[in-house]
């Protein structure tokens, strides 16, 4: 049976496990302008990306961004997740595929969409010069507030998909008992579906959590020269800069920065869920 | 005796939702449709702009016309992208599936200590971020390029190579999926009535991996095919995905040719997941 297991478990190790140690021991390395790189054991690319004010600034952009746009993700998915999960068995399936697709056809191709929509000559500053609201376009596209409704986008069907399975898993009489008891709808919810949906929200806060932090495309496109999140600048450096250690130090700061944060917010939200 | 005379709170349902009910259920109904806009929105706009006439993206449109499809295919950056990524994405997918299917058989059926932590491991490829396995894995390729001297970033083996990341994963995930809803009683039938192990797994097992392995295989190879980040710094010229071709078009500008490239890319993605949810229920594996 492990004969079964180990080509696997082999390919894992090598393209992922064995270029992962690379990658931390490149970050330990020293940069040089003409050599590109220097053998060494040094923790100064870390202490220097810590100290640099533009990189602080990249970070917390990137903080800012994934808590908003998980926050806002977790109270628009709830109710689709609540709705999806009631349906009928013949157009749940459907509802569930139609949800499905748009997590699959790229991040490309959306950030194409909400380009055309957001733009100077976009669909909704089109509409707002034909209605005569507004004579000059609205700075749209290339904001970070473009950049937040992109990434929410992107990640909302992976927190409605989540969600919508946990709720299925709460009986109908839970809440028909309830409300029966006199529970308004309000209630219901607070008292009943948000507790025992709560495992599932914790999942699905942090599987979009972890999503938004590395933003990529949807950063790169919607945001505009000025606007910088970890994901790119790690790019950068790897491409542009040719700074390598200086990019893995940074790579490693953004992976620890989202395990920290995810492993902390499920602790947090776990211990309130025991009591 | 009516519900009502047992239960006082359900009184004024019988009357009609109160004002604040019904105004919370419009509020609901609301997030509902406001969550399925935003995820839609994007992907309606790039289909009906591929069809607008005028090359510079306004409304409204002058016309509507199909030319876009064929300036899009004689585009050779987006031909040749295409192209690539359809033989990368089957590439390893053909490697992926038969190594990730024959792990997720030995982690369902052997009792393997350790079975979550392998399982676990099999699947930390779409954990870890991509961008940073991306960066890795370029590094990776470098210093093999250093040692074995030859190329291998931007060359077809190495992109398949960084692509069975992604496959293999996701077929575990599928497979795993749709096996433990299987029950063994058949297989056991089979061997007590004198089959061999093999002739069990080749008569009885396999077909019922089927749906398993066709949705994994689906599934893996439209991921490997839409995957962005993990290929983008092992591309190189002569040999890019079409998610780097159109991230490096769309940088410049977006335009009805994009939009086109675009929507053929939404019209195969939602055919093979309405194929898909036919073998294994969607819903049951994400």
């Amino acid at each position: 049976m492990f004969a079964l297991i180990l080509p696997a478990v082999l390919v894992v190790a090598a393209l992922l496990v064995g270029p992962m140690v690379l990658l931390a021991r490149i970050s330990l390395n020293q940069y040089s302008a003409t050599q590109l790189m220097i053998e060494a054991t040094t923790a100064q690319n870390y202490l220097n990306a810590v100290a640099d004010p533009y990189y602080r600034g990249v970070m917390a952009t990137t903080l800012v961004m994934a808590f908003t746009c998980t926050a806002v993700t977790l109270a628009l998915g709830f109710p689709a997740a609540y709705r999806l999960a009631r349906m009928e068995s013949r157009w749940k399936s459907l509802v569930t595929v139609l949800t499905l697709i748009p997590l699959l056809v790229g991040n490309v191709v959306r950030a194409a969409g909400w380009l055309g929509l957001l733009g100077n000559d976009g669909l909704i500053n089109a509409t707002l010069r034909g209605l005569r609201i507004t004579s000059e376009p609205l700075q749209l596209i290339y904001t970070p507030g473009a950049v937040a409704v992109g990434t929410i986008a992107v990640v909302l069907p992976y927190m409605i998909l989540t969600l919508s399975s946990v709720i299925e898993s709460i009986p109908r009489a839970v809440e028909e008992a309830a409300a029966n008891l006199g529970a308004s709808a309000l209630t219901v919810f607070r008292r009943v579906v948000w507790p025992l949906a709560l495992p599932g929200t914790v999942a699905g806060c942090v599987l979009v959590f972890i999503l938004c932090m590395n933003t990529y495309a949807t950063a790169v496109l919607l945001g505009g020269s000025q606007f910088k999140m970890m994901a790119p600048a790690v790019y950068d450096q790897f491409s542009k800069g040719m700074n390598w250690p200086f990019g893995a130090a940074l790579a490693f700061i953004l992976l620890a920065a989202t395990l920290v944060l995810t492993v902390l917010g499920t602790a947090l939200l776990g211990r309130r869920y025991a009591r | 005796m009516s519900v009502a005379s047992l239960s006082p709170a359900a009184a004024p349902a019988l009357a009609g939702p109160g004002l604040s009910v019904r105004l919370g259920r419009i509020a609901f109904l609301a997030l509902v449709v406001l969550a399925y806009a935003i995820i839609f929105a994007p992907i309606v706009m790039v289909v009906v702009t591929s069809f607008f006439d005028q090359e510079i993206v306004s409304f409204p449109p002058d016309a509507l016309t199909l030319r876009w499809y064929v300036n899009a295919w004689a585009q050779r950056d987006f031909a040749r992208g295409f192209v690539t990524s359809l033989q990368i994405a089957l590439a390893a997918t053909a490697i992926g599936v038969p190594l990730g299917t024959a792990a997720a058989l030995a982690l369902v059926r052997a009792r393997i200590p350790g079975r979550g932590l392998i399982n676990t491991f099999l699947l930390a490829p779409l954990a870890v971020p991509a961008i940073v396995a991306g960066s890795a894995l370029y590094m990776f390729y470098l210093r093999a390029e250093d040692w074995l001297d030859m190329d291998i970033k931007a060359t077809f083996g190495g992109l398949v190579a960084a692509n069975v990341l992604i496959t293999i994963p996701w077929t575990v995930r599928l497979v795993t999926a749709s096996l433990a809803g299987l029950d063994r009683a058949a297989e056991e039938a089979a061997a007590n009535l004198g089959a061999r192990p093999l002739t069990v797994f080749r008569r009885i097992t396999l077909p019922m991996l089927r749906p398993g392995i066709v949705a994994a295989a689906l599934f893996s190879f439209v991921a490997s095919f839409e995957n962005l980040e993990l290929n983008l710094l092992l591309v190189g010229p002569g040999r890019t995905t079409l998610p780097v071709a159109m991230l490096s078009y769309l940088e410049f500008r977006m335009d009805p040719t994009l939009a086109a490239v675009a929507t053929a890319q939404i019209v195969m993605v939602s055919i093979l997941m309405l194929v898909t949810d036919r073998f294994v229920k969607l819903s049951r594996i994400v």
